[in-house]
C-alpha cells in the first residue's frame, strides 16, 4: 500500500512542480526502518526524507520498507531479476557487499567520497565497504557487543562487575549456585551464536590473529581459534546458559534476562532501546574482559547496515542519491537518528550522545565500546561470505550444543572457508 | 459426440495456467542446474558440475536421510494409528463416527505454519507447556530440550507432522471400511472370531489399496514438506532436522547459488516422480 | 463381543482425541489470558476471559488486514480453479481425443511436484512479468500448483455422469459448452462443492509462495503474518496464540459445517 501511496505522492509532486527539470527523477529506496513499535526508526527516516528534500534537487524518494529479516533474500532476488533498487540500506556489510560488487551490481562511490568527504567513515569502515580498491557503500549504524547485566541482582548478591576472565567465570559460578541463569542465551534463530562467538574469538585470539585468517593464509584450524572454540563450548558445559538454548529464540532469551531469571545477556547495541524500556531493574552494561593472556581489551565492532547504490541507476539518480546521503549523514541528521530514530550512527562521539540527552545506558555502552577503538575486532557476520555463514550457523549450534568438538568445528569451517576462497568469494579490504 | 477440437478448447485454460506456472519453471530449473551462478547471475555453462557436487555434500546426504526417516516414521505411526482407529470406530454408532472423525481431522485443517508455531511453543525448553506440565505432575526428570536436542529434534517434529496427518488417515480408512461388504464380518462373527482376527484377516487385507494410496501420499509429503521445519528449527540444531527442501531454500535464497539449488531441486523432483511411478504401477497392477 | 476389549478400544479412541484436541485447547486458553497471568499457571482456566490479545493482534498487529488478504487470495484461487478444472476434467472423462492419455499423465505428474523445487525458476518469471509483491503473483501460481489435483478429482467426478444424458443434450443441438453447463455441472455440483472447499483450504494453508512473493506487509496472508509474529512480539504468547487462532479457526468452522463435502473430496480417488 505504501508503495502505491508513494507513487501517488510522486505524481502529485510532479504535477505541482509543473514539470520542473528534475521532477521525473525518482530514487527507489529499500530500507529496514520499521514504521511501528516504540523503537522504530521509520518515522525518523520519513522526517529526514522531508528534511533532505532541498538536497534532492527536485528528485523524489520512493520508499519500500523490507523487514530486516528478509531484506537479504529480497535484495538478492531483485538483483538477479535486474531490478536492483537505486538505493538500498541492507546488511551485512563487507563480504556480502563484495559479492554484489564482484558481479557489477553496485556503483562505486569513490567520486562521491571525494566530493562530500564523509570524514566519519574512517579507514576501518572504508575497508569494510570496499572491494577491489573501490568503495561501494556508506555505512551508517554503529553496532557494538557488550554484556547487559542486572545491577539490582548484582547488588543484592554482593557481586561486582568482573575485570578479568577468571572473575567472570567465578561470578558465573556464584550465580549458578544461587539458582540464577548466569547468561541468558537463545540460539534457535541460528544467528545469535555468531555474535557471541565473534566476541569470544576476538577476546581469545585478538584482532591480529583474526586478520591472519580472514585476510591472510592462516587456516581456521590454528591454536588461537581452537582456544576460542573451546572457550565457547566450555561456557555451555559449565552451565552458563539456560537449558535447551538451541531451542530458545533470541527474543525469548532477552525476555528471560528482562524477567530477572538470568543475570546477564551478551548481545549488541541494536537491542539497547528495547532493553532500556523492558528492564524493570537497574540496567547496567560492561565489556567482557580479555579471555587469553596478552590479548588487549576490545569488543566486536560492526557496522549494522550500509547504504549502497545500484550500478543500473542513471547518473541523475546517483547524483541526487549521493546528495541525499550526504544530508542523511550530516551532524543535524545524526542528532535526529540518535534522538528520534534510536539509532547511533558511526562517528557519533560519547560527548555528542551526552549533549543530545541520550539515555545514560546508551552513553555507558558507547563510552566503553568506543574507548578501545584501536583493538576492536571483526563481526563474523559481516566478514564471512554467505556460503561460509550458512555453514557457521549449524556448526556453532553443534559446537555449543556439545555435538561437535572444537577441532571438528574448525575443520568444517576451514573446509567451507577454503571452498569460498577457491570460488573467489573472499572479501579482502 | 465431441470433437478433438472441443476437447482441446476445454483443456486450454487449465493447461495454460499449469504450463506457465509449473511445467515451464520445471523445465527452467532443469536448465539452471547445468550452469554456474554467482549471486543470482549465470556465469557460464557448468555441465554436470552441480550434480557431481552432490556426492560430496554431507548436508545433502543428511537431509535425504532425514526425509527417508520421516517417510518411515509416518508409515509406522500415523498410518497404523489411522487404520486401528478407523477399524475400531467403524463398529460404533453413526454419531460417534461423525464426532470422533471430525475431532481427529481438525488438526489437518490447521496450516502447518501455525501447527509449527503452536508446537514450537509447547516444546520450548524454558517457556514451554510440555516441560511445565511434566514438572507440575512431578515428572520434571523427563523434561527435555525437545526440538533443541540433536537426538530428539526430528522425532519431536514428527509428532507434530503425525498430529496433522493421522486424522486424514482415519477418515480415508473409514470410507474404505464402510465400503467393505458387511456380510464378511457377519460370517466371521458367526464363527466366533475375535476382533483382532477380523482386523487382521478381513480389514487389513481388503484395505491394501487404501494403504498403498496413503503410503504414496505420505511418502510424497515426507519428501516435500517445508513449512513445519522452517518455522520451528530451520533445519537445526546443527543439521538434525535438515531436509531436502530446507537445503534447497538455504542454497537458493541465502547462499544465492542458483545452479546448485536447481540441481538439488532436480534430484528432489526425480525422487518424487520415481516414487509415484512405482506406486502407480503397483496400484495399476492390482 | 466381551466388554474388556471394548473398554480398551474406547480408551484408545479417547487418547487420540486428547492428542488431537489438547494443543488446540491450550492455544484457546493462552489466547484468552492476560500477559501477566500467562506464566502463573498455563494449564489452569483463565479468568476473567480477556479479549485484549485478540484486539491487539487484530488491530495493532494488522491481522484484520492479513485476514482479508487470505480471504482474497484463497477465494480468487478457488474461483480460478472452478472456472478451469471442471472443463478439463470433463474433457478427460467424456471426450475421446488424440494425446488424451499422455496429457493426463502430464497433469498427474504435476500432483507431486514440490513447490520449493519450482520456486527457484518461478520467482524470476514472476519478477520478469512484474508480478512480484502483488497478490496476483501468488494467486496464479497457486492455482496452477493445485490444478493437477483439481483436474484429477474433476475427472473422477465427471466419469459418473451418464453418457446418455450428454448424448441427448448434444442431439438437441446444444453447443458443447452449453451442454457441459446444462448437463454436467448440475450433476457434478456436490463434487464441485468438495473441490471448492479443498482448494480453499489448501490455498489458505499455503506459506512458502506468499512468503517469497509478497514483500509489503499490507498484502500478506495470515500464514506469513503469523510466522512473522514469532520475532516481532518476542514472548507475547497470548498474542501469538490469538493470531494462530485467527489463522485457523475459520478453517475448523468451515470443516465442521461442511464435513461431508470435505471427506468426499479428500477420499476421491483414494477409495477406488
Amino acid at each position: 500500500m505504501r508503495h502505491r501511496l508513494s507513487i501517488a505522492a510522486a505524481i502529485a509532486t510532479a504535477v505541482a512542480a509543473g514539470g520542473a527539470a528534475h521532477a521525473e527523477t525518482v530514487i527507489t529506496q529499500w530500507d529496514q526502518f520499521a514504521q511501528s513499535g516504540i523503537t522504530a526508526a521509520g518515522p525518523a527516516m520519513d522526517e529526514l526524507i522531508a528534511t533532505c528534500k532541498p538536497a534532492l534537487g527536485g528528485a523524489t524518494v520512493l520508499r519500500t520498507i523490507a523487514p530486516s529479516i528478509g531484506i537479504r533474500e529480497s535484495y538478492r532476488l531483485a538483483v538477479s531479476a535486474g531490478k536492483t533498487p537505486d538505493l538500498a540500506y541492507t546488511w551485512p556489510a563487507a563480504s556480502v557487499l563484495a559479492g554484489y560488487a564482484r558481479i557489477g551490481a553496485l556503483a562505486p562511490l569513490d567520486a562521491y567520497y571525494a566530493q562530500y568527504g564523509w570524514p566519519q567513515v574512517n579507514e576501518f569502515y572504508k575497508g569494510r565497504n570496499s572491494y577491489g580498491g573501490e568503495i561501494f557503500a556508506v555505512p551508517m549504524e554503529q553496532d557494538l557487543m557488550g554484556v547487559y547485566y542486572n545491577r539490582d541482582l548484582f547488588n543484592e548478591k554482593g557481586l561486582a562487575v568482573p575485570t578479568t576472565y577468571e572473575e567472570f567465570l567465578a561470578l558465573a559460578e556464584t550465580l549458578k549456585d544461587e539458582g540464577i541463569v548466569p547468561v541468558s542465551f537463545g540460539n534457535r534463530d541460528r544467528w545469535p551464536a555468531t555474535n557471541t562467538f565473534s566476541l569470544i574469538l576476538g577476546l581469545t585470539a585478538g584482532l591480529e590473529a583474526e586478520q591472519d585468517v580472514f585476510f591472510g593464509d592462516t587456516p581456521w584450524t590454528n591454536p588461537a581459534f581452537r582456544a576460542a572454540a573451546e572457550n565457547f563450548q566450555d561456557w555451555a558445559e559449565r552451565g552458563l546458559f539456560p537449558r535447551g538454548f538451541n531451542g530458545i529464540g533470541y527474543d525469548e532469551a532477552n525476555a528471560l534476562f528482562l524477567s530477572g531469571r538470568a543475570a546477564m545477556t551478551i548481545t549488541g547495541t541494536w537491542v539497547l532501546q528495547d532493553m532500556i524500556r523492558g528492564a524493570e531493574f537497574d540496567l547496567g552494561v560492561f565489556m567482557l574482559p580479555p579471555m587469553a593472556d596478552g590479548v588487549p581489551s576490545g569488543t566486536m565492532w560492526g557496522e549494522g547496515s550500509q547504504w549502497q547504490l545500484s550500478a543500473t541507476a542513471s547518473d541523475d539518480v546517483k547524483d541526487a542519491a549521493a546528495a541525499y546521503l550526504d544530508c542523511l549523514l550530516s551532524d543535524a541528521s545524526r542528532e535526529v537518528w540518535v534522538t528520534k530514530g534510536h539509532t547511533v550512527t558511526i562517528g557519533t562521539t560519547p560527548e555528542e550522545l551526552s549533549a543530545w540527552g541520550a539515555d545514560p545506558v546508551v552513553q555507558e555502552f558507547f563510552g566503553a565500546g568506543l574507548a578501545t577503538a584501536g583493538t576492536n575486532f571483526y563481526d563474523l557476520h559481516t566478514t564471512l561470505p554467505e556460503s561460509v555463514t550458512q555453514v557457521l550457523y549449524p556448526e556453532l549450534q553443534r559446537l555449543v550444543g556439545g555435538d561437535a568438538t572444537a577441532d571438528e568445528f574448525l575443520e568444517a569451517m576451514q573446509a567451507a572457508w577454503q571452498a569460498a576462497i577457491d570460488n573467489g568469494e573472499r572479501w579482502i579490504p | 459426440m465431441f470433437t478433438t477440437r472441443v476437447a482441446y478448447l476445454f483443456l486450454l485454460p487449465a493447461l495454460l495456467l499449469y504450463g506457465a506456472f509449473v511445467l515451464v519453471p520445471v523445465g527452467q530449473v532443469v536448465a539452471f542446474s547445468f550452469f554456474a551462478w554467482d549471486n543470482g547471475v549465470a556465469t557460464g555453462f557448468a555441465g554436470l558440475d552441480n550434480f557431481v557436487r552432490l556426492a560430496g555434500d554431507d548436508v545433502f546426504w543428511a537431509a535425504l536421510g532425514h526425509n527417508v526417516i520421516w517417510v518411515v516414521l509416518t508409515l509406522v505411526f500415523p498410518l497404523t494409528a489411522g487404520l486401528v482407529l478407523a477399524a475400531i470406530l467403524a463398529e460404533r454408532s453413526a454419531r460417534t463416527i461423525r464426532w470422533l472423525g471430525a475431532i481427529y481431522f481438525i488438526p489437518r485443517t490447521i496450516p502447518l505454519v501455525v501447527a509449527g508455531i503452536i508446537w514450537g511453543w509447547i516444546y520450548n525448553p524454558i517457556f514451554g507447556l510440555l516441560n511445565y506440565a511434566l514438572e507440575a505432575v512431578g515428572l520434571g526428570g523427563l523434561a527435555g530440550a525437545w526440538l533443541a536436542d540433536q537426538d530428539s529434534a526430528l522425532i519431536s517434529l514428527n509428532v507434530v507432522g503425525a498430529w496433522t496427518f493421522f486424522g486424514f488417515c482415519v477418515v480415508i480408512y473409514l470410507a474404505a471400511i464402510q465400503s467393505i461388504d458387511p456380510s464378511l464380518y457377519e460370517a466371521a462373527d458367526i464363527d466366533g472370531a475375535k476382533w483382532r482376527h477380523k482386523f487382521r484377516h478381513i480389514t487389513v487385507p481388503l484395505l491394501r489399496g487404501t494403504t498403498l494410496f496413503l503410503g504414496l501420499y505420505a511418502s510424497i509429503e515426507a519428501m516435500r514438506f517445508f513449512d513445519l521445519v522452517w518455522v520451528t528449527t530451520q533445519g537445526g540444531p546443527g543439521y538434525a532436522t535438515e531436509v531436502l527442501t530446507t537445503h534447497v531454500y538455504k542454497t537458493f535464497f541465502l547462499v544465492g547459488d542458483f545452479g546448485y539449488a536447481a540441481a538439488l531441486s532436480v534430484v528432489l523432483l526425480a525422487i518424487v516422480l520415481t516414487i509415484s511411478a512405482l506406486a502407480f504401477s503397483l496400484l495399476r497392477a492390482r | 463381543m466381551n466388554r474388556r476389549p471394548r473398554i480398551v478400544q474406547s480408551a484408545i479412541l479417547a487418547v487420540f482425541a486428547v492428542y488431537a484436541l489438547a494443543p488446540i485447547y491450550l492455544v484457546v486458553l493462552a489466547s484468552m489470558r492476560s500477559e501477566a497471568d500467562l506464566f502463573s499457571g498455563p494449564l489452569a482456566l483463565p479468568w476473567p476471559l480477556d479479549p485484549t490479545n485478540f484486539l491487539r493482534v487484530w488491530i495493532e498487529g494488522g491481522f484484520s488486514g492479513f485476514f482479508v488478504n487470505s480471504l482474497i487470495i484463497s477465494s480468487s484461487v478457488t474461483v480460478i480453479i472452478l472456472l478451469t478444472a471442471p472443463l478439463a476434467g470433463f474433457a478427460f472423462a467424456k471426450i475421446r481425443f488424440a494425446w488424451r492419455e499422455p496429457l493426463f499423465a502430464l497433469f498427474l505428474a504435476g500432483m507431486v511436484v514440490p513447490a520449493p523445487s519450482v520456486i527457484v525458476a518461478l520467482y524470476g518469471n514472476l519478477q520478469a512479468f512484474g508480478l512480484i509483491d502483488r497478490q496476483i503473483g501468488v494467486i496464479l501460481p497457486q492455482a496452477a500448483i493445485l490444478m493437477p489435483f483439481s483436474v484429477f478429482m474433476m475427472r473422477t467426478v465427471m466419469q459418473d455422469i451418464p453418457d446418455e444424458l450428454i448424448e441427448a443434450s448434444v442431439m438437441d443441438g446444444a453447443n458443447p459448452f452449453l451442454s457441459f453447463l446444462a448437463v454436467a455441472v448440475p450433476i457434478a455440483r456436490p463434487g464441485l462443492m468438495s473441490l471448492a472447499l479443498i482448494v480453499f483450504l489448501f490455498s489458505w494453508q499455503e506459506y512458502l509462495l506468499p512468503l517469497v512473493v509478497l514483500q509489503t506487509d499490507a498484502l500478506k496472508p495470515l500464514t506469513v503474518g503469523a510466522a512473522n509474529l514469532q520475532g516481532r512480539y518476542g514472548i507475547d504468547y497470548g498474542g501469538i496464540a490469538a493470531a494462530g487462532l485467527i489463522a485457523f479457526a475459520p478453517l475448523v468452522v468451515l470443516f465442521l459445517f461442511m464435513q461431508r463435502s470435505f471427506v468426499r473430496g479428500l477420499s476421491a480417488g483414494a477409495v477406488k
